[in-house]
């Protein structure tokens, strides 16, 4: 079975010195959905942007990284920058066009879809996140919420097979977060989520990996490793209350709401 | 400095738009030349970066505030032909979203900010600080080539406004230099202050661009100075003409009345003038030159002020308020 | 937000659904009518002046908001009513420079708060202005207002925790202000770039 993403012992260090990741190896499953835990700083960003090959800056086909069993080169990194899709921390950084249709557009276009095919894909996503009569406000009237909805129609527009995203739900109003949890529900892409937001790995990741000083320490059910107090406190985390609220089967229940 | 519509005539502008867009032109080709992708957004973002910057007051006295232009601060952070076109882009910006600068004077205003202060000042900064090497030659170059911008700016403005006829030379000149030798020393320092802020904290932005933009190839020198030189001829020149009767004639010519005795204005006509010095146009290049050299030394202090001396012997203290200390 | 001093809400009106290519050609033939004619047409100038009203006022835009732009002319036109004391005989009198000024600025406040920015970007990439100015001026105009915000936090910010007084303070920290800007706008770039080729951008 080819696995939808699979690192070996993967190393990277900023230019500044830093050593962000010190061998890191994890295997995604095509279709699982994957929450990636750990403090600030631990090389959560950094691992992501490891995945559509923005890092390393000078790519080098060892075998480290494979997507959908295949390591990322020059080669093929516009195949792979299709497959996975980022959702980047702030969407500002994001929603570089002026207005949300055309910031959705974008992806499409770089693919060199006709006029026809993009405006169908267009209104295709804006709808699916539910900003269909949003299309032609400017990007920067936008709530933080909607930012985030149009980012992410943006990159579904691309439509990948593997979704990244780097804490969608930070900065969001309790509404703005349960939305957004239940549109990634929506998605079958194979998801890895890197978050601060641990309600929302208990709702939506039946697996968890925890990342500190640039290694997995953990890596498995979530609901175990989430309960395991002291796992959590070592690294910068906590034991989330809901889960003396929570049954095993709390996923299901709370996708009723 | 943004010269409105209906200020100068058809010629004027057709002059200074043809050599805007020229300067333009070349600016553009030279960063897709040599600006690496990677930075590509970095134009659009430094523009968007000086407008927000130009609107925070410099408090002065009495209310009045200065503000940055940033020609020479940009061509000294990412190169002479980036600062072009981020200055060219914000000038544009700024004629049709807040209608600060008309539509047909926009290639006079492109072409005194964006072509003239700019690759003028740049080019003084880069002559000054090859000869001080050190971050304090550096900010001292910074303020000294920001005042100059300011100043070069206000010529070509004013040659303007004379070859159209809405303002005569003899007004013009005097009044647009005199106020922009003052508002000059605002751009002057400014610069200086934020240039330095950006190199205390992240010092691989400060030394510019890097080799690839921080020189111009030969042909883009050759190309800038030629359209400069020739801007310069156009606007400013005819006015200051080295022959002693060249003002009269100009003024002939342009059929302006122009006998110093009816001029209420005696006095900036003639101050420029020194003593001894018969020819005004000779008188006004020299005391423009003094009052070059005046700046700086203002400078040369500014830059001892704010940047403490390197290494354990005969070290200044450092600035004591706290707030750049990084 | 109006902290740029723009237009509140984009207010629909017959103006504002013109096609920009349209409005752009009117009001460039307008401005440059207006500012080369000789003044002894008068007709044409009060000709314009008719039409701009019309548009103004068929555009809803609010009259006082026209005006305090408009106001923004008065220290050229005061300068140049200056300079022609001293010059009796100019060759243009400030009466003359006012009304043509007037006029060109009403045209491109007129023209520029009834057109999105991006349609005025169309018009000039249909004119084949190089692509990298028109990427520049779209990237500008995108994070103007996102720069702008970050300006005034920053100030507040500042403000917050500077009890000292004194012109030298308050330059060393709108230096120190403008410096972050251009750092965080600078570490911002290359996050768009990498945003950009994340779906694709070559």
């Amino acid at each position: 079975m080819k696995h939808a993403i699979e690192i070996t012992n993967l190393r990277y260090r900023y230019v500044d010195g830093t050593q962000a990741l010190r061998g890191v190896s994890l295997r995604v499953a095509p279709g699982e959905c994957v929450g990636l835990l750990g403090p600030n700083g631990s090389g959560k960003s950094t691992l992501l942007l490891h995945l559509n090959g923005i890092l390393p800056e000078k790519l080098v086909a060892d075998g480290t990284l494979r997507i959908q069993g295949e390591a990322i080169r020059a080669e093929n990194l516009e195949n792979v920058r299709r497959q996975v899709g980022v959702l980047f921390q702030d969407p500002d950084d994001q929603l570089f066009c002026a207005t949300v249709a055309e910031d959705v557009a974008f992806g499409p276009q770089q693919l060199g879809l006709s006029d026809a095919e993009i405006k169908t894909r267009v209104e295709a996503c804006l709808a699916r996140v539910g900003l269909e009569h949003h299309a032609h406000r400017a990007t920067h009237h936008l709530s933080h919420g909607e930012k985030r909805r149009a980012c992410l129609a943006g990159v579904l527009a691309c439509e990948p097979t593997i979704l990244v995203l780097d804490e969608p739900t930070s900065g969001l109003d309790p509404r703005g977060r349960r939305e957004f949890k239940a549109l990634l529900r929506t998605i079958p892409a194979t998801k890895l989520i890197a978050t601060h937001d641990l309600e929302l790995v208990v709702e939506l990741c039946p697996r968890a990996i925890v990342l500190d000083h640039g290694l997995i320490v953990a890596d498995g059910p979530t609901l175990e490793l989430l309960s395991n107090e002291e796992l959590m406190l070592a690294h910068g985390l906590e034991r989330p209350h809901m889960l003396e609220h929570v049954h095993p089967h709390a996923g299901r229940e709370m996708q009723r709401r | 400095m943004h010269i409105p519509d209906g200020f100068i005539d058809a010629k004027t502008a057709v002059a200074a738009a043809s050599l805007s867009v020229a300067g333009v032109g070349l600016a553009l080709r030279q960063v897709r030349k040599e600006l690496p992708p990677r930075r590509a957004p970095l134009l659009g973002l430094s523009a968007a970066f000086l407008f927000a910057a130009q609107m925070l007051n410099f408090p002065v006295a009495g209310g009045t505030s200065g503000h940055l232009l940033g020609g020479v601060l940009v061509a000294a952070l990412l190169g002479p032909a980036a600062a072009v076109v981020v200055l060219t882009t914000v000038l544009i910006v700024q004629c049709f979203l807040f209608a600060d600068g008309g539509v047909l004077a926009l290639g006079a205003n492109v072409f005194n900010m964006a072509l003239l202060g700019t690759l003028g000042g740049w080019a003084i900064f880069r002559a000054v600080s090859s000869c001080l090497p050190t971050l304090r030659g550096q900010v001292t170059a910074l303020a000294f080539a920001g005042w100059c911008s300011t100043v070069l700016a206000s010529l070509a403005c004013a040659g303007q406004l004379a070859w159209s006829g809405t303002v005569a030379w003899s007004v013009a000149f005097p009044a647009m230099a005199g106020v922009h030798m003052l508002i000059g020393v605002g751009e002057g320092v400014i610069s200086a202050l934020v240039f330095l802020a950006i190199a205390r904290t992240r010092p691989d932005l400060a030394s510019g661009a890097g080799p690839d933009l921080a020189s111009l190839r030969t042909r883009g020198f050759i190309g800038f100075g030629l359209i400069v030189s020739l801007g310069l001829a156009i606007f400013v020149a005819p006015f200051s003409s080295p022959w002693p009767d060249g003002l009269e004639a100009v003024a002939a010519k342009l059929d302006l009345e122009h006998k110093a005795g009816d001029s209420f204005l005696p006095a900036p006509a003639s101050g420029y003038s020194m003593p001894g010095l018969k020819s005004p146009a000779v008188a006004t290049a020299a005391a423009g030159a003094v009052g070059a050299l005046v700046v700086f030394g203002l400078a040369l202090l500014l830059g001892r002020a704010l940047v403490p001396a390197p290494g354990p012997s005969g070290r200044e203290p450092a600035p004591t308020n706290g707030i750049n200390a990084n | 937000m109006n902290l740029l001093g723009q237009q509140p809400a984009q207010r629909q009106s017959p103006i504002h659904r013109l096609p920009a290519g349209l409005k752009l050609g009117v009001a460039l033939t307008l401005i440059l009518g207006t500012a080369l004619m000789p003044t002894e047409r008068l007709a044409w100038l009060a000709g314009v002046a008719a039409l701009l009203v019309i548009v103004a006022l068929l555009s809803r835009i609010s009259p006082w908001f026209l005006l305090q732009r408009l106001l923004m002319l008065s220290p050229f036109v005061v300068s140049v009513a200056l300079a022609n004391t001293f010059q009796p005989a100019a060759r243009a009198s400030w009466r003359e420079v006012a009304v043509r000024g007037v006029l060109c600025l009403a045209t491109v406040i007129l023209v520029s708060n009834t057109t999105p920015f991006s349609e005025l970007l169309r018009v000039l990439r249909q004119m084949r202005v190089p692509a990298l100015l028109i990427t520049t001026l779209a990237l500008m105009l995108r994070y103007l207002f996102v720069l702008a915000d970050e300006t005034q936090r920053m100030r507040r910010a500042r403000a917050s925790r500077t009890f000292a007084r004194g012109r030298g303070v308050a330059w060393r920290t709108l230096a120190t202000v403008a410096g972050q800007l251009f750092i965080r706008a600078s570490e911002r770039a290359e996050r768009i770039y990498d945003a950009m080729c994340a779906r694709g951008w070559k």
